[in-house]
This record gives structure tokens, C-alpha cells and sequence, in this order.
């Protein structure tokens, strides 16, 4: 349980609200209109998006940005974005959560899998012959190449670019 | 741009390259109801929804408008045949045309590869364009083998209706667009508790998803439905696999077919049953399979 006699770290809040998608945190008043139809809140007994959008309100950074954190048992099926009376959008804090984990090398090695097919081949699936073989006999156009080096060019971070 | 019912179809990674029956069966529907599909080059991932967008939103919402900014200078709305693809580029259709800070960040990156984000185009599930620029009259129209007797059941997944302000499709807790959609093609829809249900495969814990899964495919079970019907390749993986995983993980079997819609409306259409590629399906129980043959007159 969250300790309420904690301070509130209003720097992390900045950084938050500076995240595209983290700004709305601000509004939440803890309502719990995005607990109740949550699926990942209804099949685990510690995922509560309220409990975490509490977090991000008292600052408490650490909890939120560790390694296996909790907000990746989210299951991005936008409900709470559906429910939140405030516009917080949940989801989109948690997404801003993320891209914060990431700066700090915490992502669960499935993001840097993900990013890596995209940057080496344009696609998060990998081609392999049993696709090319089955693409032929449907009569399918073949597979082109695709242009990674505008990929590599729109994923390089520039000054300004960054939201931290 | 309805009125000319056209559009670039956007197959994405898990059809093209995973699945590339599904691609098959939405080129040989599409033409069938008087509706053109204009390939376009240089698309690239999405991209994806979930991992790529933990990774920087700036980065991803930038991928997103370039593959928007390739339509748009072509003129044509984007057709977007997985509910992963929809959720990203239709958000990022979305946001930056709402959102003119936002809009101008990322154009500043676009300009590194030429491209720009202008805003002027749709992006659109192919299951919108159907009910939308088609309208299921014309898909009944098409059909030359009424899949009469075969009850369907299904899944709706989270992406192609939330958010409801962005998608726009239908409503979230209440939708009709599939049912009515298997109504066109001469089957009967079956509804069950959980339809509307998230599959978890978005959720990177281990123990809720499968346990998410099999409360899905018990409420599919209870139905006694001929197979469950989705429009997205992320959820046909996840039930389509899954059914094994689920003997592995709780020793539960389930032998439900799963298919995408479009491999029934190309069968409805008269397709050659090799072309829908049930073949290539994790389940497929011989009596679904003897059905499906039956009507494809194999």
C-alpha cells in the first residue's frame, strides 16, 4: 500500500507532464472510474490503474520506474481511456511511463527485440521462407525490401526532440 | 473520398508476413464488391501499437505519419486490415490533426525523409470500409455460396472500437458491426458473454493472459458455435495458437476454429477453398473442415 505520510515529488510530476501523453496526470482525483471494467485489474490482485495514476500523483518515481514494473501487466485495451470522467486517459500515462522506463534502459527486453526488427528489417515480424513459399502459391505480390534507412533516420532522437 | 470507393490497403507485418492467406482473401473480396485497392510503395511497420510505442511515442507517432504522408500524397484514405495497425495509425492520424504543437514536432523529423504530415486523409479499418463505403446489402449481393447453417461466433478485441472518440466505429460495450457482417454472408451470428472481453496478449504477465484466454474460449464453448470469427491476424494468433497453449498451461482442451472474416466472405464468394488457407490453421477439427468443404463444393 501506498504511504500517504510520503512528500510529493513534484519534480518527477514535471517530468511526467512533459512526456507527450503524461500531462493529463495532473487531473486525476482518484475517482476509480478506471478500475472497474479493467481487465488486468480484475484478473490480478496487485494491477489497479487508480493505485498507479496515486503513484504518479505523489511523485513516487521509484515504484513506478523499476525493473518488471507493474504498469506492464496493463493490457492497452483502452478502457479506462473510455471511462476517465477528467480526460486523464490512464493509458496514456502509463505509455508516458514507459517511454520514461526506456530512457532508463528498465524496458523489458521485448521493447528492444520489437525495436530492433523494425530498424533492421522495417517490420516487427521476421520474413522467413515458409511465408515466401506460401506468398507465391496465393499469388501474392513478393515482399520488397523495406526503406530502414528512413527508419533509422525518423528513430534518431534530435535536441528539442526529447521530452526529459 | 467514400465516393470513390477506393482506398490503399495497409496489410501490415502479421498478414503480410505471418499470414498471408488473410491478405489473399481481402484482395480476391474487396474487387468482388465493386471495391478498388490501390497498392501503394514504401509502407513500413506500423508501427506496432505496444512495444514500439513504449519505446518513445515521438519515434512512433513519426513511422506512423510517414506511412499516413505516403497515402496522402497519393490521395487516398488508408485501409488498415489488422486492429494493431488501426490503433496506431489512426491515433496518430487523430492526434496530430488535432494537435498542432504535436503536428509540427513531428514534421520537423518527416522532413529528414522528405515526408510530411498534412492531415488530409482517413484512416479506416477494412470492417468500417465494409459496412461504411459497402454496405452489407452489397456484401450480401456478393455472396454466391450462402454460408447457410454455419454458426459464428465472436471477437470483437479492443482496438478496431477504443478509444470511441478516435475509432469512431461502434459502440464500445454494445457493438452490432460483426454480427451484422456474418448476417451478410448467409451465417448466423452467435453472441457469448465474453465477446467483447480484451484476449491480454497486449499484457506482458505471464499468468493473466492465458487465464483472460481461457474464460474467453469457455464463453465461446458454451455457445457450441461452428468456429470464432475476428478481424484482426494479433487476435487470430493469440486464439489460434492459444488453444495449445491452453492444453499446456491447464490441461483444458479446446478445439475451436478460428478465422478471419474475410476467409468466410471469400469462401461466401466463391473462392477455392486452397486460397482461404484454413489449411494452414493451428485447429482445425475434420468436422468444421467438412463443413467448410461443403460449401466451397470441394
Amino acid at each position: 500500500m501506498v504511504n500517504f505520510m510520503v512528500q510529493v515529488d513534484l519534480k518527477f510530476r514535471d517530468k511526467l507532464a512533459a512526456m507527450i501523453g503524461g500531462e493529463m496526470h495532473n487531473l486525476c482525483y482518484q475517482c476509480g472510474a478506471c478500475v472497474g471494467d479493467c481487465p488486468a485489474a480484475r484478473y490480478s490482485d496487485d494491477f489497479n490503474p487508480r493505485l498507479i495514476m496515486l503513484k504518479a500523483l505523489l511523485g513516487l518515481e521509484d515504484t513506478l520506474l523499476c525493473e518488471n514494473s507493474i504498469i506492464w501487466n496493463c493490457t492497452n485495451c483502452f478502457t479506462c481511456y473510455e471511462r476517465c470522467p477528467q480526460n486523464v486517459r490512464p493509458i496514456e500515462i502509463i505509455i508516458a511511463l514507459k517511454n520514461m522506463l526506456q530512457k532508463r534502459g528498465l524496458n523489458p527486453q521485448n521493447v528492444a527485440d520489437i525495436l530492433k526488427n523494425v530498424e533492421t528489417t522495417g517490420r516487427t515480424v521476421l520474413v522467413n521462407e515458409t511465408v515466401i513459399k506460401r506468398r507465391q502459391e496465393l499469388g501474392l505480390p513478393p515482399l520488397q525490401d523495406m526503406p530502414v534507412d528512413e527508419i533509422a533516420k525518423l528513430m534518431r532522437a534530435s535536441e528539442g526532440d526529447t521530452d526529459e | 473520398m467514400s465516393e470513390k470507393k477506393k482506398a490503399a490497403p495497409f496489410f501490415g507485418c502479421m498478414i503480410s508476413a505471418k499470414y498471408p492467406h488473410f491478405e489473399a482473401a481481402v484482395r480476391y473480396t474487396l474487387p468482388r464488391l465493386g471495391f478498388e485497392l490501390v497498392d501503394l510503395d514504401g509502407f513500413t511497420c506500423c508501427p506496432d501499437p505496444i512495444y514500439f510505442q513504449a519505446s518513445d511515442k515521438l519515434t512512433w507517432l513519426s513511422i506512423a505519419a510517414r506511412n499516413i504522408a505516403i497515402a496522402e500524397e497519393a490521395g487516398l484514405d488508408l485501409m488498415t486490415c489488422c486492429s494493431g495497425c488501426t490503433s496506431s495509425l489512426a491515433e496518430t492520424n487523430f492526434l496530430l490533426k488535432n494537435d498542432d504543437e504535436l503536428r509540427e514536432r513531428v514534421n520537423k523529423r518527416l522532413e529528414r525523409v522528405g515526408k510530411k504530415f498534412k492531415g488530409t486523409i482517413r484512416v479506416r479499418h477494412i470492417a468500417t470500409v465494409l459496412r461504411d463505403d459497402i454496405g452489407y446489402e452489397q456484401v450480401a449481393k456478393s455472396v454466391v455460396k450462402p454460408l447457410a447453417g454455419l454458426k459464428v461466433a465472436f471477437h470483437y478485441g479492443c482496438h478496431l472500437l477504443k478509444p470511441r472518440e478516435i475509432m469512431n466505429v461502434d459502440d464500445p460495450q454494445h457493438p452490432t458491426l460483426l454480427e451484422e457482417l456474418v448476417k451478410a454472408i448467409g451465417a448466423e451470428p452467435i453472441s457469448h458473454r465474453q465477446r467483447i472481453l480484451c484476449c491480454g496478449k497486449s499484457c506482458l504477465n505471464e499468468d493473466l493472459p492465458p487465464r483472460m484466454m481461457k474464460d474467453i474460449l469457455e464463453s465461446v464453448e458454451n455457445e457450441s458455435p461452428d468456429c470464432l470469427c475476428l478481424i484482426c491476424p494479433t487476435c487470430f494468433d493469440q486464439y489460434d495458437m492459444g488453444q495449445i497453449k491452453m492444453k499446456k498451461i491447464f490441461d483444458r482442451k479446446f478445439e475451436i476454429p478460428v478465422v478471419y472474416y474475410f476467409q468466410l466472405l471469400a469462401l461466401a464468394q466463391g473462392a477455392d477453398a486452397k486460397i482461404v488457407g484454413l489449411q494452414w490453421h493451428k485447429i482445425k477439427p475434420r468436422e468444421f473442415m467438412e463443413k467448410i468443404n461443403a460449401i466451397a463444393g470441394v
